[in-house]
């Protein structure tokens, strides 16, 4: 049996109880009555992997079916790998210990593109065909991907059978519906693909032809087998009746995410330029007080956790926060459980949210101001001003905050030196201002962490048309930042430049990158997103070897008329939406949030209703 | 506010869980049981449980022991059964009573292991002239660096008998707040005198005891 091989080398390796299940929460059926079994797949490790919510809905939704079984599987640590390798071990699902490639479906989540590498590792690991094109032509072992990525998945089409745009809840067990139907009438993997791909939301990569012109951009892309021309995303159009687990699995070691998490909303008012999940997760949708209430309640009953964290892109947007956190503060104040709060924006953190915060627990607190200067964040349209900043400092200060983390992002569109000073400059006014206050507190100096990132334009976002700053460029700006930043209470930190690079490539590739992935991979590439394993050169080498230039992915501006790779497939939101965006950035012009006035977007159309 | 003394198995796929996991593990279990445990009074009240001895990765044991208080008085079977009903897999409360010794009182604890070789014959007459010899030195790690330690003192086999292809040892090693040994250094001891390949399997507590072989309870 497969346990006994695996148990049998468990303690040589770190944090054993993440390969072996029997978590409880865990889901366990008799195999003898299933008719359709999924490995769900995160391609990174455990600890992350679990801290994932998407993966937690869909495995609950999954199991509510009697006779299909969901299961988990993670990227083995690279100690556990090397015990796999050795023993013959193949990837296994945590549930019953099988073999993955022994299951109908092994679906993964694309959360981020530098775990690409993970996939192929992964299918290597299990036993499974890396490229779609040698699977068996049984129906048996599809290998399907969702999550964010997917929104461009062409450097992953050699891969995978089927990609799922949108949101999974209905569509994954659509999707299993017709593969169990055609199961029993004892179809080929073609006929299933082929029906499959009727499915809204359900994107067949092979059933599509890609040809290149001779400057390298896109001709034509052309669907085959009467598959439709353009493929939707999936929404789900009532976040209040759509289920939501009312239990957790709840692991033995420690993750990145240890607690309860409520979704409260989906969606983004915000449209702040550079971000890909405020557009591709439209529309926005809320969550009734009383629903949050209810899950998290019998979330934190089930699992035992004594944390709730609320869930969104910006949980202070809800239009009941107010009333939803002090209802929320009865029941977790009563019952010691803590509630902690990410996502909050600067401009509308108020008084008396903070006041509510604060009863919780006095942890740092992270802005996310994006630019040093105020033409920069109206350009992005990050729509906080300077003055909101510093009210929204002045508040924490007065209430007992000494240290404050601004998050920015370097190489945005339009950049200049004035806006990299201006980023120092800002921290310089904000710890003036802390020692402009009388009752700060006392006998503690002020601290500001400054983050910077290297902006990544991504597809579906109104800069997916624009290059990336080159290294060259960005190791000027970082280097004038830290010119300017005089005092030792600010401390600066940023990302590699390197894995940025790498990351807009991979975002904005196109199916010509299935070969760079499969030979960085080859040569040893995985968990590129951890620095200690991030091997740049092997990067650079794949690319070279597979004749592929950087800088037409990462450096070049694309055109607006341009066939993208990720033209065919429908995020709701218009291109010529994006281009009207783009634009309106380039006259240093802000755009309002939704809730103020719909800017056109086109998500409302495809909708069939209004968003507010 | 009552004080209550939980005897729990730890077994099967339990044994990964490591202590400092086990803390945590403990404290969800407690919540979803619903039990009134008592916090503690303070700046940043928690729960109060401790365990009494921590056991080592991969061990099992049939003898663990969670001391914690309550709120209310609620019958001991009841806390047995509501506990067992949210515990993890391989997990097992099998005794609550209460606290009638203290913890330290803990002197010894009682193991029981096989070892797996290919070999059996010969290992089996090395762990013999290994238990015979005068002193069984060990290297171990302390805060100060390395030390040599003779265990033998302070070590007792009860049993070592070949039983098909493995030998089976149970054996008392000092437990508790002075001095700590387990089955590893037997092991380590073992291998320093001999070249044959083994495995270590089943390493298990039985017993928790007092300095007079008492169960400690």
């Amino acid at each position: 049996m497969l346990k006994d091989i695996i148990e049998k080398h468990l303690l040589e390796v770190q944090k054993p109880s993440r390969y072996i299940g029997g978590e409880v929460g865990s889901i366990i059926k008799d195999k003898s009555k299933i008719d359709v079994r999924f490995a769900f797949c995160f391609p990174d490790s455990y600890d992350i992997g679990m801290s994932h919510l998407g993966m937690k809905i869909l495995y609950s939704l999954t199991n509510e079916r009697e006779n299909y079984w969901c299961e988990r599987c993670f990227a083995p640590g690279e100690d556990f790998e090397a015990v796999m390798r050795a023993n013959n071990i193949p990837l296994y699902a945590l549930e019953s210990l099988d073999p993955i490639k022994d299951f109908d479906f092994i679906g993964f989540t694309m959360q981020y593109e530098l775990s690409y590498t993970n996939v192929l590792n992964m299918l290597d690991l299990a036993g499974i065909p890396i490229f779609a094109a040698d699977r068996t032509s049984e129906l048996t072992q599809i290998v399907v991907a969702g999550g964010p990525c997917v929104c461009n998945p062409e450097p992953l089409a050699d891969f995978f059978d089927i990609f799922i745009l949108g949101e999974g809840e209905e569509v994954n067990l659509e999707l299993m519906d017709l593969y169990w139907e055609m199961k029993k009438q004892g179809a080929s993997r073609e006929d299933f693909l082929r029906k499959a791909c009727r499915i809204e939301g359900v994107y067949v990569p092979k059933f599509y032809n890609f040809t290149y012109m001779n400057d390298g951009k896109i001709g034509h892309i052309e669907a085959l087998n009467d598959a439709p021309e353009i493929i939707h995303k999936r929404i789900i159009k009532d976040l209040d009746k759509v289920f939501y687990p009312s239990n957790f699995v709840v692991p033995f070691t420690e993750i990145v995410q240890d607690r309860v998490s409520v979704e409260v909303l989906r969606g983004c008012i915000r449209g702040c330029r550079f971000c890909q999940a405020g557009f591709i997760y439209r529309p926005f949708r809320e969550k009734h007080t009383d629903t949050i209430c209810k899950e998290a309640k019998s979330l934190c009953e089930n699992t035992g956790y004594d944390e709730i964290s609320l869930a969104s892109l910006s949980t202070s947007d809800h239009s009941e926060i107010d009333p939803m956190l002090t209802k929320l503060l009865d029941y977790t104040v009563s019952e010691r459980i803590n509630l902690s709060l990410p996502s909050l924006r600067v401009d509308n953190f108020s008084e008396s949210l903070l006041e509510k915060i604060k009863k919780v627990r006095k942890s740092g607190l992270t802005f996310a101001a994006e630019g040093g200067t105020q033409r920069l964040r109206d350009v992005i349209n990050k729509n906080v001003s300077e003055e909101e900043i510093m009210n929204t400092c002045r508040i924490a200060f007065e209430g007992g905050y000494s240290s404050v983390k601004l998050y920015f992002m370097m190489g945005l569109p339009t950049e200049t030196d004035e806006d990299i000073i201006g980023i120092a400059e800002l921290a310089n006014r904000i710890i003036d201002l802390f020692y402009s206050i009388e009752n700060r507190p006392k006998g503690k100096g002020v601290q500001i962490s400054i983050s910077c990132a290297t902006f990544v334009p991504k597809p579906f976002t109104p800069f997916q048309f624009e290059p990336q700053a080159t290294r060259e460029m960005i190791e000027h700006k970082q280097a004038l930042l830290l010119e300017s930043v005089k005092t030792k209470k600010i401390k600066v930190s940023y990302h590699d430049p390197n894995v940025s690079q790498l990351e807009v490539i991979l975002a904005k590739g196109d199916r010509r990158l299935c070969k760079v992935i499969y030979s960085a991979w080859k040569k040893g590439c995985k968990f590129d997103s951890w620095e200690e394993h991030f091997h740049f050169d092997r990067w650079l080498e794949a690319f070279e070897e597979c004749g592929i230039d950087i800088s037409f992915y990462a450096n070049r501006r694309f055109d607006y008329d341009e066939i993208l790779p990720w033209d065919h497939l429908d995020y709701y939101v218009t291109k010529e939406f994006l281009i009207r965006e783009n634009k309106t950035a380039h006259c240093s012009k802000t755009t309002p949030n939704c809730r103020l006035r719909c800017s056109g977007c086109g998500v409302n159309k495809k909708v069939g209703r209004e968003c507010f | 506010m009552i004080r209550v003394r939980a005897t729990f198995e730890k077994s099967e796929r339990a044994k990964y869980i490591s202590h400092l996991d086990l803390n945590r593990c403990m404290l969800r279990t407690f919540r979803r049981s619903r039990l009134p445990i008592w916090y503690t009074e303070g700046f940043n009240p928690h729960p109060y449980y401790s365990f009494a001895l921590a056991l080592s990765l991969g061990f099992e044991s049939s003898c663990e022991i969670l001391d914690f208080n309550l709120t209310e008085d609620i019958p001991f079977d009841e806390i047995k059964d509501r506990l067992n009903e949210v515990m993890p897999e391989g997990m097992r409360i099998v005794k609550v009573a209460e606290q009638n010794k203290k913890i330290t009182s803990i002197a010894k604890a009682e193991y029981s292991f096989s070892l797996v070789s290919e070999k059996t014959e010969e290992l089996f007459k090395a762990v013999q002239a290994l238990i015979a010899q005068e002193e069984i030195l060990i290297e171990k790690k302390t805060k100060k660096g390395v030390k040599t330690v003779d265990i033998k003192p302070d070590m007792e086999i009860l049993s070592c008998r070949k039983v098909n292809e493995a030998i089976e040892i149970t054996i008392y090693l000092p437990a508790g707040t002075q001095t700590n040994y387990n089955p590893s250094l037997f092991v380590e001891a073992l291998k320093k005198t001999t070249d044959i390949r083994f495995d270590v399997e089943k390493i298990r507590r039985i017993a928790i005891l007092c300095a007079d072989n008492s169960v400690f309870e």
